[in-house]
């Protein structure tokens, strides 16, 4: 669902709390080694801070039963919600609205839980910020780049569902580059 | 018992010419906000809605005669009257939900607004579509194209409408779409004090001042990375044409300019006699026995058009980069005593410079 879950590679939901601890130490030390090593531009920076970010994010929820299990219940959750509307959709079933009603809803929520909220819980947790640094300053700069990530993350989840604000529209791209060239050249105004 | 709300009125009866007429209106003029408000709860299309297109303050919805009469406004007119898409309508206006908008009026509706540089309605529409980075993509190939003709006009165009249907995912609360926001741009670009001349923006070696000043204008980095490749030939017309395109303006900020470089050199010719040759920035810093005829706050007044009470430097530059953007690129900071202000300085031979003739 979101880059969370794969973050710390190899590890899945049964994974013990002592391999994530492991891997994302391991991982962390790589992603400071790297940042060292590279020139910092404004771009650089803000991939860093969202690498960062992420890492500490999926170490913080699945170091603990508890709120990995929370997090794996939202995602399968959000999955199944979106399966429903789906299905309601196909079949031109009245509830298809209040389907995609609750799908939304539940989305938004996870993303902002997991895109936004524990990625800066987990900058002040005391195992994260000793690995990665992560200090307030970081926080300052990493709130914009989350909102971009969580709100990227929910358009392109929007891309593959089914349209609701508008009817489906039917493209044709080569009618477009027509209409493209044709403003380019203001023939048509 | 006094009589139910539904006893008191009669049904209302909607005129279905009034609301062809009104989405007509809505696509033509690329209006998303609109053609959004026709399909609202209380829109006054929709027969359970108290609202009416015989009250005054919807007259705006409705095209007047000189509009009727213009060709596009006919074909949006007739894209909206087609049988389909009435029956479309129709049905959305009946339904008690949130209102599906037809994929073809909402197409159109957005294709007017770049016609109409209405850009924010444009990329909102397209967005709706989920097209919007591939039509962007397309604008900027068939830019790409233009350039590689040799038609700077039409590339610059092209770049600036892919430009502007860029979208800020950053925003808050929601993703919105990119707006131009010279007056804080220009800040940035301003934000150190130029220590040494050539830290001027307007002084920097042609290269960097080439992408300094694209990046700035087309409001996108990475669109001015695409033109890297160019020649400086190539990319010093660009920037010579984007000035013009980003202002159509420009024409009344050039004398006021040439009035304002007349201004600063007399004014630093006279303080360098006077101070013994102060340097651009250490020496001036210092000064601060300035006679009136000395003031150089008259010269950010000149380059702006009018004085603004106790305007600092910032505030002339905001209002500058509001109203001609190429602007901030052909000042610098300056101390003079005790007062900061923007003065022009710019290198004789910068296109942007050219693009005003001074």
């Amino acid at each position: 669902m979101t880059k969370v879950t794969s973050t710390i590679s190899g590890l899945d939901e049964t994974a013990k709390p002592g391999e994530v601890r492991k891997s994302y130490k391991q991982r962390m030390k790589d992603l400071v080694m790297e940042i060292a090593r590279v020139e910092i531009t404004e771009d650089r920076r803000a991939h860093y801070l969202l690498e960062m970010a992420t890492l500490n994010a999926a170490f913080y929820l699945l170091r603990d039963s508890t709120t990995r299990d929370a997090y794996w219940t939202l995602r399968n959750e959000v999955i199944a919600l979106e399966q429903q509307w789906r299905e309601a959709a196909d079949s031109g079933s009245g509830d298809a609205d209040t389907a995609r009603r609750m799908y939304d809803s539940k989305l938004r929520l996870f993303l902002s839980r997991y895109g936004e909220e524990a990625m800066l819980e987990a900058g002040r947790d005391k195992e994260c910020v000793e690995a990665s640094n992560w200090d307030p300053a970081h926080e300052r700069h990493a709130s914009r780049i989350l909102r971009h990530y969580r709100q990227s993350l929910y358009q392109q989840i929007l891309e593959r569902l089914p349209y609701y604000e508008v009817t489906t529209p039917r493209i044709d791209w080569e009618e477009r580059k027509r209409t493209v060239a044709a403003i380019l050249a203001g023939k048509d105004h | 018992m006094p009589p139910s709300a539904e006893q008191q009125a009669p049904p209302k009866e909607v005129d279905f010419e009034q609301v062809i007429d009104a989405m007509a209106k809505a696509v033509y003029e690329g209006d998303i906000v609109n053609f959004r408000l026709l399909f609202s709860p209380f829109s006054p299309a929709r027969e359970s809605s108290t609202e009416s297109f015989d009250m005054p303050k919807y007259a705006y919805l409705l095209p007047d005669d000189e509009m009727a009469a213009e060709r596009r406004f006919a074909a949006s007119r007739a894209l909206v009257k087609h049988p389909q898409m009435m029956s479309q309508i129709k049905r959305e206006l009946e339904a008690n939900r949130p209102p599906q908008l037809p994929w073809e009026l909402v197409l159109e509706l957005a294709d007017n607004a770049v016609r109409w540089a209405k850009y924010s309605s444009a990329a909102q529409a397209y967005e709706l579509l989920r097209v919007r980075a591939r039509v962007q993509r397309e604008f900027f190939t068939r830019a790409d194209a233009a350039l590689d003709a040799g038609d700077v006009p039409t590339a610059v165009r092209g770049y600036i409408i892919a430009t502007s249907l860029a979208y800020d995912y950053a925003a808050f609360p929601e993703p919105l779409p990119v707006t131009p926001d010279f007056q804080t741009r220009a800040l940035v670009l301003h934000a150190e004090y130029p220590a040494r001349l050539e830290d001027c923006v307007g002084l920097r070696e042609p290269k960097a001042l080439l992408q300094t000043a694209l990046a700035y204008l087309l409001l996108d980095a990475e669109a001015a990375a695409r033109l890297d490749s160019r020649s400086m030939e190539v990319r010093w017309a660009f920037l010579k044409e984007l000035v013009l395109q980003r202002d159509p303006a420009w024409e009344d900020f050039v004398p006021r300019l040439r009035e304002a470089c007349v201004a600063a050199d007399d004014l630093l010719k006279r303080l360098h006699e006077r101070y013994s040759a102060p340097s651009f920035a250490a020496e001036m810093d210092t000064r601060a026995d300035l006679t009136d005829e000395d003031d150089p706050r008259r010269i950010p007044a000149l380059l702006l058009g009018y004085s603004i009470e106790d305007g600092e430097w910032w505030q002339y530059l905001k209002e500058l980069a509001y109203r001609h953007p190429a602007a901030a690129l052909l000042v610098a900071r300056q101390a003079v005593g005790d007062i900061e202000v923007i003065l022009p300085r710019y290198a004789p031979d910068s296109p942007v410079i050219q693009a005003s003739g001074v």
